[in-house]
């Protein structure tokens, strides 16, 4: 702890500065022009205005945030709510695992936009179409994860554990479950970051409730504001920043053990 | 060898005359996909009035919107391009891009659908509903409110989305939406199909009212104006080639919206072909798009100045 976090923080904060003040001296400079990458100064009015006006005017940033946010939670939620259990299920079998194989490598490597005109079909323009096309995003990470993460637990311990009686509900939950979890958590990662990717790719096809900060952004589009553009995607770098960084707090406190 | 020598010669003449083409001044077009408000541009291609003109146009984007097409101006990938005046004021306006508008390339050409079997008989009707837009400061957005305004409605009193007017017959189709407004040939595709019954025609709605233009690349604009006058001239050509030959027209419709003869046949009958700007309607969209807070601009007139070309195809306004 020599130095305290908080001049550590304050270090690290330093390129970041460096970059917005090279960014900005080259707009200033007219290197940049503005209309094809606005400078910080402009993008942070155009956040400011994002906040007090809203885009459309009218509808304000937070209520954006929030329609993203509960989309990306939904997907994410059902992801691990189906992916987990499924996961350690492969894990286990090498039969199931098998079977599932060709199911798996085949819809994997479809991208989750490909899905969106059948999404919109089955689920139609509203929040459900959405959280569908981030559940797909978000399976696949957190499947093949937990299916790693089983197999990475040492064979003996799983042994032993059926050796000593271990009912098929405790070797889940007290074996391969704790034993998974830190590839599992590696997945979730991932699978939120692919999950905001996905989310602001649907939105831009449209939302019912006119709210989102995809639809935000491409409503920005809409009326021709780079400035507004680039606040809507520092909004998103920076929910996804906090998000990744609450996902590792919950990591060091779950995982004390190791 | 004698064949040979002669060979040469004949290869020799078509390369001279390949150079002699490739004088022709070149431009870089862009329009929209599907939207027959542009039928003026693809008339010009294929009949060859461009070529007529000593101009070799090349067609650099096909765009879904007209902001998408503001952006290629911006990034200096157009020379010129037909899209809504209501897109590129905004673009001039929140300094997107530097475009100039040059000629008018349609107007009217829009319409509110409601869905085949819809109880609405008047926009009143749509309250509480959700109405699909094509985008935001989109000539059809700007429709739209001028239509709920009218109907002394205010703009809450409906759920305002945005989708690409591709989409929008399918989501009328199957009930997400209740109503949409869109430009030609997706307002009669929707009718011809039987998914969709017009409620309000753009004509009804403001009579006469400008919709798609002309405009021109500043660089276009500030360095090759002949380029520019000669292009006006194919697009005028082009203009009463479409009011001489509906026929024709109707042909070259189908060929560029990939739809059927009876939809573009009935769409274009909502169209009005015109080639000249007018300011007072401009003036009208520029105050709209402020009050609405899609543009800053405090001093309309001076916004005016800097979007209308002045050698453009402009009638003036009787006082």
């Amino acid at each position: 702890m020599s130095g305290g976090p908080r001049s550590y923080r304050l270090l690290h904060l330093l390129p970041v500065v460096a970059v917005a003040l090279l960014w900005e001296g080259l707009g200033a400079a007219g290197i940049v022009p503005e209309n094809r990458l606005p400078p910080p100064s402009r993008v942070l009015g155009g956040l400011a205005e994002l906040i007090s006006r809203g885009l459309p005017p009218g509808s304000g940033l937070l209520g954006h945030c929030a329609a993203s946010l509960r989309r990306v939670l939904g997907g994410v939620g059902a992801a691990l709510a189906v992916a987990i259990p499924l996961g350690l299920l492969l894990g286990r079998s090498a039969r199931l695992r098998s079977l599932a194989h060709p199911f798996v490598e085949l819809t994997r490597p479809i991208p989750p936009l490909a899905w969106v005109p059948l999404a919109i079909l089955w689920f139609g323009i509203g929040d459900l179409s959405a959280v569908f096309i981030i559940f797909l995003g978000a399976f696949f990470p957190i499947l093949l994860n937990t299916i790693a993460g089983v197999l990475s637990i040492e064979r003996g311990l799983v042994e032993s554990a059926v050796l000593l009686g271990a009912g098929r509900r405790d070797l889940f939950l007290k074996v391969l479950a704790p034993g998974a979890t830190p590839a599992i958590f590696t997945g979730v990662r991932i699978a939120v970051g692919v999950g905001w990717m996905t989310l602001v790719a649907a939105e831009f096809t449209g939302v019912k409730s006119g709210y989102g900060l995809g639809y935000m952004i491409m409503t920005a589009r809409d009326i021709q504001r780079a400035d507004q553009i680039v606040a809507g995607m520092l909004v998103i770098g920076l929910i996804g920043f906090a998000i990744d960084a609450l996902i590792r707090a919950a990591e060091g406190r779950l995982l004390r053990w190791r | 060898m004698k064949k040979i020598a002669v060979l040469l010669s004949c290869l020799a003449l078509s390369c001279a005359a390949a150079t002699g083409a490739a004088a022709a001044e070149k431009l870089r077009l862009g329009y929209l996909r599907s939207d027959l408000h542009h039928l003026a541009a693809w008339v010009a291609i294929e009949k060859g009035f461009f070529r007529d003109e000593g101009l070799d146009v090349e067609v650099a984007g096909i765009f879904n919107a007209g902001a998408e097409e503001m952006s290629a101006f911006a990034s200096k990938s157009l020379d010129v391009g037909y899209l809504g005046m209501a897109p590129s004021i905004t673009g001039v306006a929140n300094r997107a891009a530097a475009v100039k508008a040059a000629a008018l390339a349609n107007a009217e050409g829009s319409a509110i659908v409601v869905k085949a079997g819809s109880p609405a008989r008047s926009l009143k009707d749509l309250a509480g509903k959700t109405i699909a837009i094509p985008g935001y400061a989109s000539v059809q957005d700007f429709l739209f409110r001028r239509a709920l305004e009218s109907a002394g409605m205010d703009a809450k009193a409906v759920t305002i989305i945005v989708i690409k007017p591709p989409e929008m017959l399918a989501a009328l189709e199957t009930g997400q939406i209740e109503a949409f407004i869109a430009w030609e040939p997706h307002a009669t595709k929707a009718v011809t199909k039987g998914v969709g019954r017009v409620l309000l025609r753009s004509s009804e709605i403001w009579k006469g009212h400008p919709c798609c233009v002309v405009a021109f690349e500043e660089a276009v604009v500030k360095s090759r104006p002949a380029v520019l006058r000669s292009f006006l001239k194919a697009h005028a050509r082009a203009t009463a080639f479409i009011l001489a030959n509906a026929d024709e027209a109707v042909r070259i419709g189908v060929q560029y919206t990939g739809m059927d003869e009876a939809t573009v046949r009935a769409a274009l009958g909502n169209i009005t072909y015109r080639s000249e700007l007018e300011r007072a309607p401009i003036l009208e969209y520029a105050s709209y798009l402020t009050r609405l807070g899609y543009i800053k601009e405090t001093d309309p007139e001076a916004l005016l100045r800097e979007y209308i070309e002045p050698s453009g195809l402009i009638r003036e306004s009787r006082p």
